[in-house]
């Protein structure tokens, strides 16, 4: 049997599964039958398991250079390095849908298997809503985008090699995964939303498990899009990681409504409001999911790395409009169910900040999406060509940031629900010197833009209340009697989440600093150099050429220039920028090179090459990159630790979640 | 049934489906120019040191009109290409940019490192980008003696094409 035939009879067997699966799991689910969730679940671990092995199937394909299989024979080489054989099953549209499939195959497995006890009221309707999208993906990769499909005669002896620049970098390797885990992974909180408004209410065996299975996506795609960021900063040569490109909007998109809902899914719990509105949020991330999808790989935006052009975009856009037209009808019958809301709101209140956070988030999300789309409507309506620059997104995306960061601290230093006045004035004006300390320190580096200023301030502001709160359950078990230690590990077993979470809020403030910073005070100088001669001098750095060397490899040639880097006249060692010749490419693809420091990062790329040997070099100074990379790592880190289960508390947990959410559902 | 809810869900969504519908019936990477062939528009435009240049002044030689940003990348990696242009046919073919939606500062800070090809010319309310059909930077546009528009060439000038394309303009 050919590898062709093998992977195509086993994508067919993940639809069939599928096909049945999911009107069995509906029908389950309506009839609340035992029997009919237990095929559901059956059916569900049968359609992940034909997808990893079409999965396995396609690799094996790929690393035997089968050349018969089309999508091998369009992306694979005999010259290629194994490892970039290996990833290169998403390097390209047939097999990155095929390991979206793998990946939400996965996703379902995982569901399952470990809600299987304690979700049953809605893990039917939760599983027949993960095939129900299972359907079209394996419908997609069985016909419109079919990776397995059989090379037409006759069949080559090698083939082109995976997309440069995908072999350029390690981080390519890492980062689609992540962004895929990131984006399939809002099928399951999207899947769990649609079975409670098909169920009609939200309990505590939902609300729990939903919170997990919106962190865990939310998480990958944060490591997803800052792995992006600094994949185009160490790769693409131009010395910056955000371009609002639209396939990275794609990606930030469904990231900022998930962060919005992960907040309002905490003051559902807490204060049992927020309901509605956190299912749209859910339902909103999922459709942006496959908007950004559509988007980036129907052809309909032109990008810098959109793929190609491909025959999937209408059947992607009949897929999103039906995901639309569901989840407005299903919103529209079923969310007078939900919304039993308790009358007596405090406005002024943490519930009160978190709403108006998330009335920011949506607005950047609408700001951002206008951005992207704008083109699209601006050609359907007057039939011309506009683009929308980085200028409009900044202008737009910097003061709702802000806004974001200042309640980001105004936000937890507010009590939950009714408070006096007295109390608030106190929790909001003692963060006050902070504020002041933030701003004085900013200054003190030498920043005198107000925009970075300001951001000092905010940042002041809002660590002081992080560390505050985030401190405060020690704090209360030291007072008891506790050692500092003892009272700080028990706090943190007691409830893990809010450690998490305050870790995840002090790495967006590291992020956000070091964003002003490296936006504000780059600088670049560029010149031709000749080897052993001059030398280009940036900042404290002077620069010489010692040679340039082309180095030879099966792939590729690598042209570049070493280069001596000091600062006084001391030796800090070699860089080494460099331009990658592909047979299969006309123009030179750069590889930057980079001296990282704690302040500042020297990157340097090189331009161009003279006959007479110098070199065009181009030095770029920018400070406190590093610093965003660790605090979406810290953020990335928080957010696993709120995935922690509380220890030994899983008992009283759960009877206080169903004390609360059923007081709310009571009072509604 | 929340008709509220279906409302505002509809008014939201279907449009959109109906744009992106539109959308995907049209090609991104090709560009109608009803301008080649034609008489460029003609501007008059601020430098940066606060000289007004016209393409009247221009006229006689063949002019190389880009438009770019310092925000856009395409726009760097094509600079240094741009600028042996202009030293290959200096006195017979005149480079000129024109910023398109950008801060002058920047613009400054670029020039005064970079170097620029030619006039650096300010087009603040996107008059002249608006007049020649810009859809995004960069574009350049190949303008022969006689002040037409003999080619657009969108996205960065490909070096392998470009000089040949500057000597039929000759």
């Amino acid at each position: 049997m050919s590898l062709s035939l093998l992977g195509q009879s086993l994508v067919l067997l993940a639809l069939v599964c599928c096909a049945i699966g999911a009107p069995v799991g509906f029908l389950a689910g309506a009839r609340r039958s035992p029997q009919g969730l237990e095929w559901t679940r059956r059916l569900a671990l049968a359609f992940a398991f034909a997808m990893a092995l079409a999965n396995l199937v396609m690799e094996y394909a790929l690393l035997k250079h089968d050349f018969s299989v089309s999508y091998v024979a369009s992306v694979g080489s005999k010259e290629t390095p194994t490892i970039i054989t290996i990833v290169s099953l998403w390097s390209s549209l047939e097999g990155s849908i095929l390991f979206w499939g793998l990946v939400l195959g996965l996703f379902t497995a995982a569901v399952a298997i470990l809600q299987r006890r304690g979700h049953e009221d809605y893990l039917a309707y939760t599983l027949a809503t993960m095939l129900s999208v299972g359907i079209f993906f394996s419908y997609l990769i069985a016909g419109p985008a079919n990776p397995f499909a059989p090379t037409p005669p006759p069949i080559p002896l090698n083939g082109p090699g995976p997309n440069p620049l995908l072999q350029n970098h390690i981080l390519m390797i890492v980062h689609p995964p992540m962004l895929y885990l990131g984006y399939v992974g809002m099928t399951v909180p999207f899947a769990m939303s649609v079975a409670a408004l098909l169920r009609g209410n939200l309990g505590a065996t939902w609300l729990r498990p939903l919170r997990n299975w919106l962190l865990v996506p939310t998480g990958f795609l944060t490591a997803g899009i800052m792995l992006g960021g600094w994949w185009s900063y160490e790769v693409l040569g131009w010395g910056g990681y955000w371009a609002w490109d639209p396939v990275e909007n794609a990606s930030f998109l469904p990231w900022l409504t998930a962060i919005a809902a992960v907040h309002s899914a905490l003051v559902m719990q807490r204060r049992g409001t927020l309901k509605g509105w956190t299912v749209v949020l859910i339902l909103i991330t999922f459709l942006l999911t496959i908007l950004g999808t559509f988007l980036t790989r129907s052809g309909v935006v032109n990008s810098v790395h959109s793929f190609t052009q491909s025959p999937i975009g209408p059947t992607f856009l009949v897929f999103l409009g039906i995901c639309m037209v569901f989840s407005v009808i299903l919103l529209a019958l079923r969310i007078d169910t939900l919304a039993a809301e308790p009358a007596d709101e405090a406005v002024f209140a943490r519930e009160g900040a978190v709403l108006v956070n998330n009335l920011l988030f949506v607005a950047l999300t609408f700001t951002v999406l206008v951005g992207t789309l704008y083109p699209i409507l601006a050609e359907a309506v007057r039939g011309v060509k506009v683009s929308v620059g980085e200028p409009y997104f900044n202008r737009m995306a910097i003061p709702i940031s802000l806004g974001i960061l200042l309640l980001m601290g105004i936000g937890p230093a507010l009590p939950w629900g009714r408070s006096s006045a007295e109390l608030r004035q106190r929790a909001l004006l003692r963060p006050i010197p902070a504020a002041l300390v933030g701003l004085a320190l900013t200054y003190a580096f030498g920043a005198r833009e107000f925009m970075v200023l300001f951001v000092g301030a905010l940042s002041g502001y809002t660590l002081w209340v992080t560390a505050d709160q985030g401190l405060r359950p020690a704090r209360a078990r030291m007072k008891k009697g506790e050692s500092a230690p003892a009272a700080a590990t028990n706090a943190f077993l007691r409830a893990p989440r809010i450690t998490g979470g305050f870790l995840v809020h002090f790495g967006v403030v590291m992020t956000f600093v070091a964003i002003a910073v490296s936006g504000s005070y780059q600088f670049t100088r560029e010149g031709m150099v000749l080897p052993k001669g001059d030398s280009l001098k940036i900042g404290e750095y002077e620069l010489f050429v010692d040679e340039t060397a082309v180095d030879r490899e099966p792939h590729r040639a690598v042209q570049k220039a070493v280069v001596r880097v000091t600062r006084d006249g001391k030796d800090l060692g070699i860089l080494e920028p460099a331009l990658n010749h592909y047979p299969t490419q006309s123009d030179p693809i750069s590889t930057p090179s980079v001296r990282t420091t704690a302040t500042h990062d020297l990157y340097l790329t090189l331009m161009s090459t003279r006959g007479d040997g110098a070199v065009g070099l181009r030095a770029i100074i920018t400070p406190g990159v590093v610093w965003i990379w660790i605090g979406v790592l810290i953020m990335v880190f928080g957010t696993g630790v709120c995935l922690i289960r509380p220890s030994g508390a899983r008992r009283r947990a759960t009877a206080a979640e169903v004390e609360s959410v059923g007081a709310a559902e009571a009072v509604g | 049934m929340n008709r509220n809810v279906l409302l505002v869900g509809a008014i939201l969504t279907l449009p959109l489906i109906l744009f992106l519908a539109i959308g995907l019936t049209k090609d991104p990477f090709t560009i109608n120019s009803p301008l080649v062939g034609q008489p460029a528009p003609p501007f008059a435009l601020m430098d940066l040191s606060g000289n007004t240049v016209s393409l009247e002044d221009l006229k006689g030689k063949p002019v190389v009109l880009n438009f770019w940003a310092t925000w856009c990348v395409p726009c760097k990696a094509e600079h240094p290409i741009l600028m042996r242009g202009a030293r290959d046919y200096q006195g017979r073919v005149t480079f000129v940019g024109v910023i398109f939606q950008d801060d002058p500062m920047l613009i400054r800070r670029y020039v005064a490192s970079a170097g620029a090809p030619g006039p650096t010319l300010i087009d603040d309310s996107s008059a002249v980008a608006i007049a020649y059909g810009v859809y995004g930077v960069p574009e350049t546009y190949l303008i022969g003696a006689d002040g037409v528009i003999a080619e657009k060439i969108i996205g960065p000038v490909n070096p392998n094409n470009f000089f040949d394309k500057i000597e039929s303009l000759l």
